[in-house]
């Protein structure tokens, strides 16, 4: 029976002009977006692996030097691109994509407000994820506002009414009905990026592309079931067509930008300049509550000795041992400042993030647009992965550096000179992303968010069904 | 009222009343009738004729009585009462986008009929005295006469042993009121049994074996047609609207 009421429903529609045009379109736009997206990620990709191959050539053939001076030369990194970039670029265009890993310096996490903001906003970049998130939403809604009220307004209602049907295999067919037509005006946008993945996708991209399907797939669940309850609850098409277009407005625009400005308020987060003067004047004085900076560089610089087995025997040893031992020291003791102002600031940037995505209780745009980010491998959490990782990469080298010097330099201290052969043992940067689990961890509100507007649309749109007055 | 017998009435209305809020639509009215036989209910806008269907249907719930499709009560029995009957207003709508032959084919579905196949359900449109060519044609553009057409194609497809129609001769030009009542003449003598809200006194005279006349929500009047001239008939039902 559901099978007959959605074929039904796919008919009318497929000779719906509506559906002709609007169908075309979005074909069009999807198709184009898709394009775009895949020439312009391959593109970025193919300069960032090229301007890695010459960051590397640069550090290897930088001639010999000291190698803490070296450190001091360091070099850039560049965070890859995503396979799934050209589905939904996310925040990559607005965080940045290299990093300069040099001694006593870290770069630090900032720009996470891209992840909010309005996905009007990002709709300039004409990614299919924008078109995903927010014209397909439109297009349910032109395909089936009048799905009930216009059985009503035709008098069809009373005919059916009259033939003994379940209001809720009704719903069910109507839904299907929709759901497939719908899916005929994705699947040339499906093949299309099942195509660049063939071309160019790992496994890896194939098991987050095959995530997306579903997340979508409730996606637009979600706002099929809203357009019916809608339909089935207004008085008249106009005022059906009305209502869900304002709902889109508030869910796609207005709560978008709304969560943005209240996270914000919430937990405010330090400019980037004032973070740079409170990380330079911690690293000037020393931590707060802790010891004065030189007190707890001598601190970390005794215990490396003691764990070198030169405790109270510096007289005795190597200046350029000492002094090697003294630069790791400050490493360290710059490292521990790093990570004092990076964790409050990541734990600050999690509350808001937290604070967006219970947010998506009020607009599914804002769940689905979180988990089309992380499955994507292009939201804050995969860049905040690329500049840990970095950070890492970082303090290795800057230790493998401060280490040969106070291994190598004997009495030529800080005449000596290290060369390609050091240079080449410090492994090039390769960035593991999150794992899928871990990214479906993260994901876990905006999951359930999804899935409870999924349940209380259906709720709302079954009860609609059920009560709606044919007379 | 037609007289009892062991076999329940195919539509039959016990002690029926509607009301608005303060607005009474329907006083108690009881009203039985039997399989193969036509029952035109006559009446003023506003008389009940239209809720009295609506009950029949379903579509509204009784304040008081109950309303039965063989012997089943329409409240507790929704769904089930539904599978005997069929409904033609006064426009019967379709869905304008799909052919004569779609909507045939959909309703039938809907109603338990899924196994006819085309050819079959072409005959049912034949039958209803839609031409073949038609058939293939959306509903879009089809004339209310030839919409009536698929009603009645629509309820001999689905094997109804009760139709109910509310002014279904509305506006249909002469010939197609004719055509429209053989058909009617057509399903009673199968067996159906008709309930006909109408304004048509002449129709209600020849297709009808009893006409009841409502004013007010009551059934003010019931009388067989058999020995009644259409002159006599017109003269009672003015006496009524203008008592």
């Amino acid at each position: 029976m559901i099978r007959v009421i959605a074929r039904k429903e796919l008919r009318e529609l497929v000779r719906d002009g509506r559906f002709q045009l609007g169908g075309a379109l979005m074909v069009l736009l999807q198709v184009a977006a898709l394009l775009f997206g895949w020439r312009h990620t391959t593109a970025m990709q193919a300069e960032r692996v090229a301007a890695q191959t010459v960051a590397r050539s640069a550090w290897t053939t930088q001639g010999d030097k000291n190698p803490h001076l070296a450190a001091h030369y360091g070099m850039y990194v560049f965070k890859p691109a995503a396979t799934l970039a050209f589905l939904d670029p996310g925040t990559d265009a607005f965080v940045g994509v290299t990093l300069k890993l040099q001694a006593h310096e870290q770069e630090l996490p900032h720009d996470a407000a891209a992840s909010d903001g309005t996905a009007v906003g990002r709709f300039g970049q004409l990614s299919a994820a924008a078109v995903l998130q927010l014209l397909v939403p439109l297009l349910i809604i032109a395909l089936g506002f009048a799905l009930w009220s216009g059985e009503r307004e035709r008098g069809t209602l009373r005919q059916l009414a009259a033939s003994g049907v379940h209001p809720r295999q009704l719903l069910a067919g109507k839904a299907l009905g929709l759901g497939v037509a719908l899916l005929l005006l994705l699947l040339p946008a499906v093949l299309v990026a099942g195509l660049a993945l063939a071309v160019g996708g790992d496994a890896g991209a194939w098991t987050r592309f095959a995530a997306l399907v579903p997340a979508y797939g409730l996606y637009f669940g979600v706002i099929i079931a809203v357009t019916l309850w809608v339909s089935a609850r207004a008085a008249s098409s106009r005022t059906a067509l009305v209502a869900l277009l304002g709902l889109w407005c508030a869910t796609s625009l207005v709560v978008p930008r709304l969560a943005s400005d209240v996270a914000g308020r919430a937990v405010p987060l330090p400019t980037a300049e004032v973070l740079a003067r409170r990380v330079h004047a911690t690293l000037a004085q020393g931590l707060p509550q802790g010891l004065p900076r030189e007190e707890h560089i001598d601190k970390i610089s005794k215990a490396l000795l003691a764990k070198q087995g030169f405790a109270g025997a510096e007289s005795m040893m190597d200046d350029a041992l000492l002094q090697g031992l003294e630069l790791q020291a400050e490493a360290e003791y710059e490292n521990a400042v790093f990570d004092y102002h990076v964790t409050a600031l990541l734990a600050a940037m999690a509350r808001q993030e937290r604070v967006a995505q219970w947010a998506a209780a009020l607009s599914p745009l804002l769940a689905i647009r979180s988990l089309s980010m992380a499955l994507a491998g292009t939201d804050f959490d995969h860049h905040r992965a690329f500049a840990q990782q970095a950070e890492q990469f970082r303090r290795s080298l800057v230790l493998a550096m401060n280490d040969d010097f106070a291994r190598n330099a004997g009495a030529a201290g800080w005449q000596y000179k290290a060369n390609r052969q050091l240079w080449q043992q410090a492994a090039p940067f390769a960035l593991q992303p999150p794992a899928l689990g871990q990214v479906w961890a993260d994901q876990q509100v905006a999951w359930t968010m999804l899935a409870a507007w999924m349940v209380a649309a259906g709720l709302g749109a079954t009860l609609a069904a059920r009560r709606m007055q044919v007379v | 009222m037609a007289p009892r017998s062991s076999v329940p009435p195919v539509l039959e209305a016990i002690g029926l009343r509607k009301t608005y809020g303060d607005v009474v639509a329907l006083h108690g009215l009881d009203l039985s009738i039997a399989a193969g036989e036509i029952f035109c209910l006559l009446g003023a806008n506003g008389a009940g004729k239209t809720t009295t269907i609506q009950l029949f249907l379903g579509f509204i719930p009784p304040t008081a009585g109950c309303v039965r499709i063989l012997g089943q009560d329409v409240a507790t029995h929704a769904l089930q009462t539904k599978q005997h009957i069929a409904y033609i207003p006064e426009n019967v709508m379709l869905y304008p986008n799909l052919t004569g032959l779609e909507n045939l084919k959909f309703f039938t579905t809907l109603a338990g009929h899924g196994d006819l196949d085309r050819a079959t359900l072409g005959t049912y449109l034949d039958r209803a005295g839609l031409a073949p060519e038609a058939a293939g044609r959306r509903v879009g553009t089809y004339s209310k006469g030839m919409r009536q057409k698929v009603g009645i194609a629509m309820a001999m497809a689905k094997g109804a042993q009760a139709l109910l129609l509310d002014e279904p001769t509305s506006g249909l030009d002469p010939k197609g009121s004719n055509e429209f009542s053989r058909l009617l003449q057509t399903m009673s003598a199968a067996g159906v049994g008709i309930l006909m809200a109408t304004h048509d006194i002449f129709r209600s005279k020849e297709i009808g074996a009893r006409v009841g006349i409502m004013k007010h929500g009551q059934l003010v009047a019931c009388m067989g047609t058999e020995d009644l001239s259409h002159s006599d008939l017109e003269r009672i039902y003015l006496e009524h609207m203008h008592d």
